[in-house]
Formats: C-alpha cells, structure tokens, sequence
C-alpha cells in the first residue's frame, strides 16, 4: 500500500502544499479557495476525499507540508472514512505535519461519544484538534488564518520553528476523566 | 380582405370556444408575437374578432389561410368531444347516481371530476375523485378512488379511449406535474457516453487540484445517466416490497426457513430522485447505480414486488383491470 510521506520530495521555492481530506467535499472547497487568498507565499491545495491518493498523481503530485483531516461530527461517515485514511499516512507526517478539524460540534445532532472519539483520537496522534464553523464567511477565514499559522511552520517559513516544535505546543490532550459520563 | 372572407372570421371567432381560442391560435401560427401578445384573451370575443380581422389584413392572410384556422379548430375539438360524451355515457351506464364534470385545460389535460352515489344515495361531493388523462398519451392519473369503484372508472375509461385494456402503472407522489413529467420523460436526461466531454474547470483556481477528480467525474456520470442531470421532478417516496428468501450465512434459523421472508423498504423523501442522484454521485451508492434504484425513472414507477424468481427487480403486475 502507497504510503503518503512527509519528505520523499524536494520543496518547491517559496510555496506551500496543503492537503484538505473531507468525506463529505463541501467545506474543503470554501477553505481551497480562501487559503489561496494568501500573498505572502504561493499556497497550493489538494483536494481528496480520502486516502490512499490515486496512483496517477504520484509524479506530479508536490510534496505535502500538512495534511488536514475534516471531520463532520454529524456524520459518522466522515469519522469513519477518516479513522480508515489515516493508515495510508506514513508515520513521519504525525510529527507536527497533521491537523484534524472538527465542523458542526455545536449542531445537536452529533453525538457526545463522536466528540469525545475524536479527541482521543487526537491526543493519541499528538496532533492539534480545531473547531470550526462552516457556514459563514467569517468562520471560513478564521478556519483559514488558523490553518496558515501551522503550515508556514510545517512549510519551513518561520526561522527557528519547526513542525515538531509547534506540535508540542499545539497538540490536544484529553483529561483523564473523559470516560466519565457528562452531567447533561 | 372582401366581405365574404370578413364574415368567415367572424363567423369562425363566434364558433371557437374562449377557453380553446389561445391555444387553436398558437397552433395555427400566423400570427407575429406582438400581435399574439396584444391579443387580450379576457376581452370579449368581439374585441378579439376586430383584432383578427386587423392582424389578417396586416398579415395579408388569404381565405386559404383562414380556412386551415378553421380545420384546426374541428380537428382538435372533435376528438375531446367524442372522448367527453363516451366517457359520461359509459359511467353513466355503470352507476346510477353519479356527478360527472370534465373540463379542458390549455395543455391537452382533460380533467374530470367524479362524484359517486349509487342507487339509493346522491353523489357524494365531499369524496370526489379525480381524474386527469392526457388526450394523446396513453396515461391517466387519478386520485381518492376507493376499490369498488375502481373496476368502473376503468372500464368507463377503457371504453371511452377506444384502448384495449388498462393497467396500473405502480406510480404514485403529490405532484401531479412531477409524475406526468417522470412517465413522459420530461427532464433532462443524460445518454451514456464512451468519451466524456472534459468538464469546463476554467473557473478553478490553478493552485487549487482534486486527487481524486477522475473518479468524482465518472460517479457523477453514471448518476446522472441514471436519473438525468438537471431538475428532477419530485417523487416522495419509493416502496419495495420484498419476498425473497432471508440471506444471511451467520444467522441460520433464519435462512433455514422455507417460506419467503416478507419485508417492506420504503425511501422517503421531499425529493427522492435528487437524493438518490446525490448519493450515487457522492459515492454513498456504489456506481454503477444498480437496476433497483435505476428503474424508478426508466419504469417511472415507485411501487415495486421483488420475488426469487426473476433477475433484478422482477415487478409481478397486478390483475389489469378491465
């Protein structure tokens, strides 16, 4: 199985790639086309819905700096299909090269235990859990700004900062309580 | 235009019923579409005629022209009436005490409403029944019609239309317009292809790329083959009803048993034939969209039997009426 690896390519001159993974294809489109906004240095999106990526784009496909994973708490699809995407990423990537994003966890329709899965899930992968908010404008370019402070560290922007640096800051951790029932 | 072929106008304006008047006219096609558009029809036939005589004299249309107008008209309103007067005779026939009125509608629908006694009681206007048929298709829509009275409205319908027998077409949603359209095949279809047309991705950011665009494209393809792209009329549900024998290699009471295992699934939704297309374009339904699924609108029915015995979804037919 074709691992997606976080160093097997050389980087391209002032630019960043970023790889939105969404089950669902709907908020990474928003995102694509705000996270291109940015002037300072090129950003280059991939879209996929999963991995593992197709064959066919291995030659032309950039070296990956972050790879993003979008998980809908609505939908337990989308929790699914990622949990089964992330065996395809080579272990290097989960060094501060990974970032998961949770949308709709204020919807009441998501359910606690997805919630408190994907927490867990985080903080056993040391990476960073964002929230975010979908469906205005203004939530898109919050989940933008956010997402660009992490890939110029993880694209070797920032002096003195490097990926694995970041993601000891950054990473989510859960309190050992979590399996306790909630008070709701 | 002398006096001779000024009194047929007249004569003819008299003859054409208001209601049929638009629609003898735009078939007729002589006329431009500013006068179509002047043409008033809720002012009086007389107005109307003065209109005519003047766009004639305009079009310098000759009596030829005003002739065809004419046969127009007789052909058209020949087949209605015939269609009217069987119908009601034969109903009449079959139930004593029944309310019959049919009207025409601009777009060859006939609609009839039905309100049913029998020969102790009045008709019954609180329950009518409905009855819609489309003069040159062979379909006809009805809504509230009880069982016994089933066999009489088809066979008065039989008669009326001169076909041979009539069948239930398993068919049924809300929307009288999303139905007609669903069996007349009136949305955009999609006819498959070999060599797809290279989608016009002119708009996307160069710096913004699909891995996985190919396959996003064939999903959307054979979904889209399958249901038509565009606007889909809106069916509310699809129900199967299932007698197959129960399949299942870990749970073997039950698929020890003989008999067939009976079970219902029912798809509902505001507009199930969108989501239906949704899922399969989105990968949720595998593609190629199977035969189940895809026979909602090549068959244009939502009511389907599935037995062992035939391949794919073997639909049994109820008794045809007759």
């Amino acid at each position: 199985m074709s691992l997606l690896k976080p160093f097997s390519k050389l980087p391209g001159l002032n630019s960043a790639n970023i790889l939105l993974v969404e089950s669902k294809e709907e908020f990474q489109q928003s995102l694509a086309d705000a996270l291109v906004q940015e002037t300072s240095f090129t950003v280059n999106v991939r879209l996929a819905k999963s991995l593992p990526l197709p064959m066919e784009n291995e030659e032309s496909r950039p070296r990956i700096d972050l790879v993003v994973f979008i998980i809908d708490l609505t939908s337990g699809l989308s929790f699914q299909s990622t949990e089964a995407s992330l065996k395809c990423l080579d272990p290097g990537y989960f060094l501060g090269k990974v970032c998961f994003m949770v949308i709709n966890a204020r919807n009441a329709a998501a359910p606690i235990e997805r919630l408190d899965a994907v927490r867990k899930l985080a903080a056993s992968l040391h990476c960073p859990l964002l929230f975010t908010e979908d469906q205005t404008p203004d939530g898109v370019t919050n989940a933008t700004e956010r997402l660009l402070t992490i890939l110029k560290v993880a694209a070797g922007f920032v002096p003195m900062a490097t990926a694995l640096y970041l993601s000891n800051l950054t990473r989510s951790t859960v309190s050992s309580d979590i399996d306790q029932p909630s008070f709701d | 235009m002398d006096d001779t072929t000024k009194r047929f106008v007249q004569r003819l304006m008299k003859r054409i019923p208001a209601p049929m008047l638009r629609a003898t006219l735009d078939k007729w096609d002589r006329l431009t579409r500013e006068q179509k558009k002047s043409m008033d029809f809720t002012q009086s036939k007389w107005a109307l005629t003065e209109k005519m005589l003047a766009f004639s004299e305009e079009n310098e249309l000759t009596a030829k022209h005003l002739t065809e107008l004419e046969m127009i008209y007789d052909a058209h309103s020949v087949e209605l009436i015939q269609f009217k007067e069987q119908f009601k005779s034969h109903l009449r026939e079959l139930v004593r005490h029944v309310s019959i009125k049919i009207k025409k509608h601009t777009d060859e629908a006939v609609w009839i409403r039905i309100a049913w006694g029998d020969a102790f009681t009045r008709p019954n206007h609180l329950k009518p029944t409905y009855v819609v048929h489309y003069l040159h298709s062979p379909y006809v829509f009805v809504t509230s019609l009880t069982l016994k009275q089933k066999p009489l409205l088809s066979q008065a319908l039989v008669l009326a239309t001169r076909y041979q027998a009539i069948k239930d077409a398993n068919l049924s949603g809300r929307k009288l317009t999303a139905i007609r359209d669903l069996l007349m095949r009136k949305y955009q279809q999609v006819f498959p292809t070999k060599y797809p047309s290279p989608l016009p991705e002119n708009n996307q950011n160069p710096h913004i790329e699909k891995e996985q665009a190919e396959p996003a494209a064939n999903r959307l393809q054979m979904a889209c083959e399958a249901f038509g792209s565009g606007m889909l009329p809106q069916l509310q549900s699809a129900v199967y009803k299932l007698e197959t024998k129960f399949r299942d290699h870990s749970n073997q009471t039950m698929s020890e048993r003989e008999e067939p295992f009976r079970c219902v699934v029912k798809f509902e939704s505001t507009n199930l034939l969108e989501s239906l297309r949704h899922c399969a374009s989105s990968g949720i339904a595998s593609t190629p969209v199977t035969p189940l699924l895809s026979c909602i609108p090549q068959k244009g029915r939502n009511y389907f039997v599935i037995t062992d015995n035939g391949p794919g979804p073997s639909a049994r037919m109820r008794q045809p009426q007759n």
